[in-house]
């Protein structure tokens, strides 16, 4: 049984330590928003503001993608569920923050719920793990004892479709695209300044929100976070029209997965598989 | 004058305005309600509380193309594509939202240039207006309230709907709505209770209460020109923003936009599209420089915009709290509360 | 009229292209529907090169490179590798025809191998019919 309220106290407890002796400059946690039901990220920088950290289920942002706004050696605590601290790991990786610079403040979560939905998250939209992968101090007890579902078992019904079909469904969804980019902003590994898509030597889609454009932009996008992706499903909760986004970034993460036998974000040891190669792949992948 | 029908029936009244033009009315998605333009007269669904792209669609469409090119031909060859308006009518708007059209006309339709595509959708388009449920509790979210706007306000709208139990009363308040009125025979005329009960559901709009806080918009302006150069408060504002674009594009009252030639294979189209001034590149200028590089700079700018520059050029505030873009904001940043704050307490002048 | 297809061949320099500048050489006869591109090496591809090229009309792309362990540049190819496996796997999904992308590794001098797939894939592609699915239809 997570006992948010419990945690919360906890947070706000090791937030206020942290500054207070000055071993980080900025707290990324949670606050309230304008009701119970809808909290923000919330950057505490010093003691007064640790006043104003909350933690409740609705609390599903993915801190993760707030790291790549402070310069280089700024020393952030970081509160992380366990896709967020894979993604903190996935960026650790990628170089883009260095692990001595960051404390993680691990919590295990279960029962975290979507406020557009009221629906409990559970691996059907997200990674479904309970406990974070990487964590220097932890805020609550782990999670134990729940039967392992497997991350992809919800791509079966889509697996199984006829080809011709599955087209007609994603045509159908991203027709639905408003190209508003809350997916790429909401993701914590979309940082690449400038994007593809808003580049114009190359231009490789319109900006007209219309089938061609939106093919292009998704597609691509599942491409460039092949291997990358830790299934926090912030994207899919972030998009206005709803477009079941984490269905395709789990089914690249899951062949990615069988191809080159690594995961995204588990060990900041790992390489980013597309950026890594082994010289006994086999040539069966690409049939 | 004041008719009626029973919702049930609607697909009859649909179907008529189908006949008649091009019906543009709420239907019902996977992910909430969206105005479409209405092909099967049962798909109208009056059961929403508000929809997720503001009507604005209707006269300012996402996409729009001007002008079809070929690469090497004179400019002279070059077609306009024609714009050719069958009669429309707007079914199922909100009083903030139609409250929206009038600061949008400001940039549209009013003195200088006028936009014509604009023009000719406002003067073909006949809007029915329909008032908010004063039986549902209010959204928490909205704060139509604050900028003057009623539950049941029928300003603005042709003809104003309201729900009376398994009816709904249609009530024409400018002439070309009673010209329409007049000649939809498929509604019946209303009894005197339905008047009476009609005039006291707008009066009763006025009770239903949203978050409210009293914005005077020559005050407001001032208190943000006044803080405008106080970097540390909006970076404090703005450290939840993704910057990513999904408030303006549901916003009734935004109306940037970008004009784009789409090429291809020699043949193109010339195009306008919606910008939204909190996309990085927006403001990226032909040397490569870009003055709001940062977050917080972006937010300072659509708050100031919509809050204090707008006040200073038109003399109105660019909002009518409809509480879409706190509704689909990823990260839930309230306006109002900002609003607020900026009113009211002036903490922020000692940060 | 029997449908002629449109394939992108992507070939890389030291290589497939001189393997098919072999095929040339020795007078082999293959379809005319592949258009070689050059570039330096098979790493140079970015998906959205294939995704792109299926969008303006593509019915196939074929991508040609060294064999894995003999990458003129060392490892270019290795990356290529997981790389284009991965947009494969994104195009099935996305319910586009497995077979209308293919990689194959043709060395210099397999001039007799590249007729052969330039060949097969034609073919492969004619029974496939035109690509309509991601092809923009206007702009």
């Amino acid at each position: 049984m997570i006992r948010f309220k419990q945690i919360e106290e906890r947070l706000k407890k090791e937030a206020k330590r942290l500054l207070e002796s000055g071993a980080v400059a900025v707290v990324l946690a949670y606050e309230k928003g304008y009701d119970e039901k809808h909290p923000m990220p919330y950057a505490a920088k010093n003691v007064a503001d640790v006043e104003n950290i909350v933690f409740n289920e609705y609390c599903n942002y993915n801190m993760a993608r707030y790291l790549v706004r402070y310069p280089q050696g700024t020393k952030i605590a970081i509160a992380v569920k366990a896709a967020d601290s894979r993604a903190v790991i996935q960026l650790i990786q990628e170089e883009k923050v260095k692990r001595e610079y960051l404390v993680l403040l691990g919590i295990p979560v279960q029962g975290m719920k979507n406020p557009k939905t009221g629906e409990v998250i559970d691996s059907k939209t997200t990674c479904g793990m309970h406990n974070p992968v990487l964590y220097d101090i932890l805020l609550g007890d782990e999670v134990h004892g729940h039967k392992i579902v497997s991350p992809y078992d919800v791509l079966v019904q889509y697996e199984a479709m006829d080809k011709d079909a599955r087209w007609e469904f994603w045509k159908k969804e991203l027709d639905k695209c408003i190209r508003c980019y809350a997916c790429r902003k909401a993701c914590p590994m979309c940082y690449c300044d400038p994007c593809f898509i808003d580049q114009s030597k190359p231009k490789w889609a319109d900006k007209a929100p219309q089938s061609s454009g939106n093919m292009m932009y998704h597609l691509t996008r599942f491409h460039h976070l092949a291997g990358r992706c830790i299934d926090c499903g912030e994207c899919s909760r972030a998009c206005p029209v709803n477009i079941p986004l984490y269905l395709f970034h789990k089914k690249v993460a899951k062949e990615c997965e069988e191809m080159f036998n690594q995961r995204a974000g588990m060990s900041i040891e790992d390489k980013p598989v597309l950026i890594d190669f082994r010289v006994e792949d086999s040539d069966k992948i690409l049939e | 004058m004041l008719k009626k029908i029973a919702i049930e029936q609607i697909s009859q009244l649909t179907a008529v305005l189908m006949d008649m033009g091009t019906l543009l009315a709420p239907v019902k998605e996977i992910s909430g309600h969206n105005f479409m333009e209405i092909v099967d007269p049962k798909q109208v669904d009056l059961d929403f509380y508000n929809t997720i792209m503001s009507p604005k669609g209707a006269f300012f469409p996402h996409k729009e193309d001007f002008v079809k090119y070929k690469i090497g031909k004179p400019l002279s060859a070059a077609e306009p594509v024609l714009f050719n308006m069958k009669p429309a009518f707007l079914f199922g708007v909100r009083p903030c939202d139609v409250k929206s059209f009038e600061i949008m006309d400001i940039h549209f339709n009013d003195g200088g240039i006028i936009d014509p595509y604009w023009h000719h959708r406002r003067e073909s388009t006949t809007i029915f207006g329909y008032a908010f449920d004063l039986d549902k509790p209010v959204e928490p979210a909205d704060f139509y309230n604050t900028l003057g706007i009623y539950a049941a306000d029928p300003e603005g709208s042709d003809i104003f709907m309201v729900k009376k139990e398994k009816e709904l009363l249609l009530k024409s308040i400018t002439h070309k709505g009673e010209k329409l009125l007049a000649h939809l025979s498929v509604l019946s005329s209303a009894t005197s209770a339905n008047e009476k009960y009609f005039e006291e559901y707008i009066k009763r709009g006025k009770e239903y209460k949203t978050r409210f806080t009293r914005v005077d918009p020559e005050a407001v302006a001032l208190e943000l020109e006044d803080v405008f150069d106080n970097t540390d408060f909006w970076k404090k504002i703005s450290s939840a923003c993704l910057s990513c674009g999904v408030c303006t594009f549901v916003c009734p009252t935004c109306y940037c936009f970008d004009i784009c030639d789409d090429t291809l294979f020699g043949k193109g189209t010339r195009r306008r599209v919606w910008d939204a001034c909190m996309f990085t590149d927006f403001t990226v200028e032909a040397s490569g420089h870009n003055p709001r590089t940062q977050v917080y700079q972006r937010l300072r700018q659509k708050f100031c915009h919509k809050y204090s520059f707008h006040i200073r050029k038109y003399g109105v505030i660019s909002c009518v709290g409809c509480g879409r873009c706190i509704r689909y904001c990823p990260v839930n940043i309230d306006i109002f509360t900002f609003v607020d704050i900026a009113t009211k307490a002036k903490w922020y002048k000692r940060l | 009229m029997e449908f002629e297809p449109k394939i992108l061949g992507i070939a890389c320099n030291w290589c497939t292209y001189t393997g098919a500048d072999l095929a040339g050489t020795t007078r082999l006869e293959y379809p005319p529907n592949v258009r070689v591109v050059r570039v330096m090496c098979s790493s140079r591809i970015n998906p959205s090169f294939i995704f792109r090229a299926f969008q303006l009309g593509a019915d196939g792309v074929l991508v040609g490179g060294c064999h894995p362990g003999d990458c003129h540049y060392n490892t270019g190819n290795l990356y290529a590798r997981r790389r284009l496996a991965t947009a494969k796997k994104i195009l099935e999904f996305a319910g586009i025809e497995p077979g209308r992308l293919r990689v194959e590794w043709i060395s210099a001098s397999e001039g007799n191998k590249f007729a052969e797939v330039v060949e097969e894939f034609t073919t492969q592609i004619k029974n496939l019919g035109p690509q309509i699915k991601l092809k923009i239809q206007e702009p």
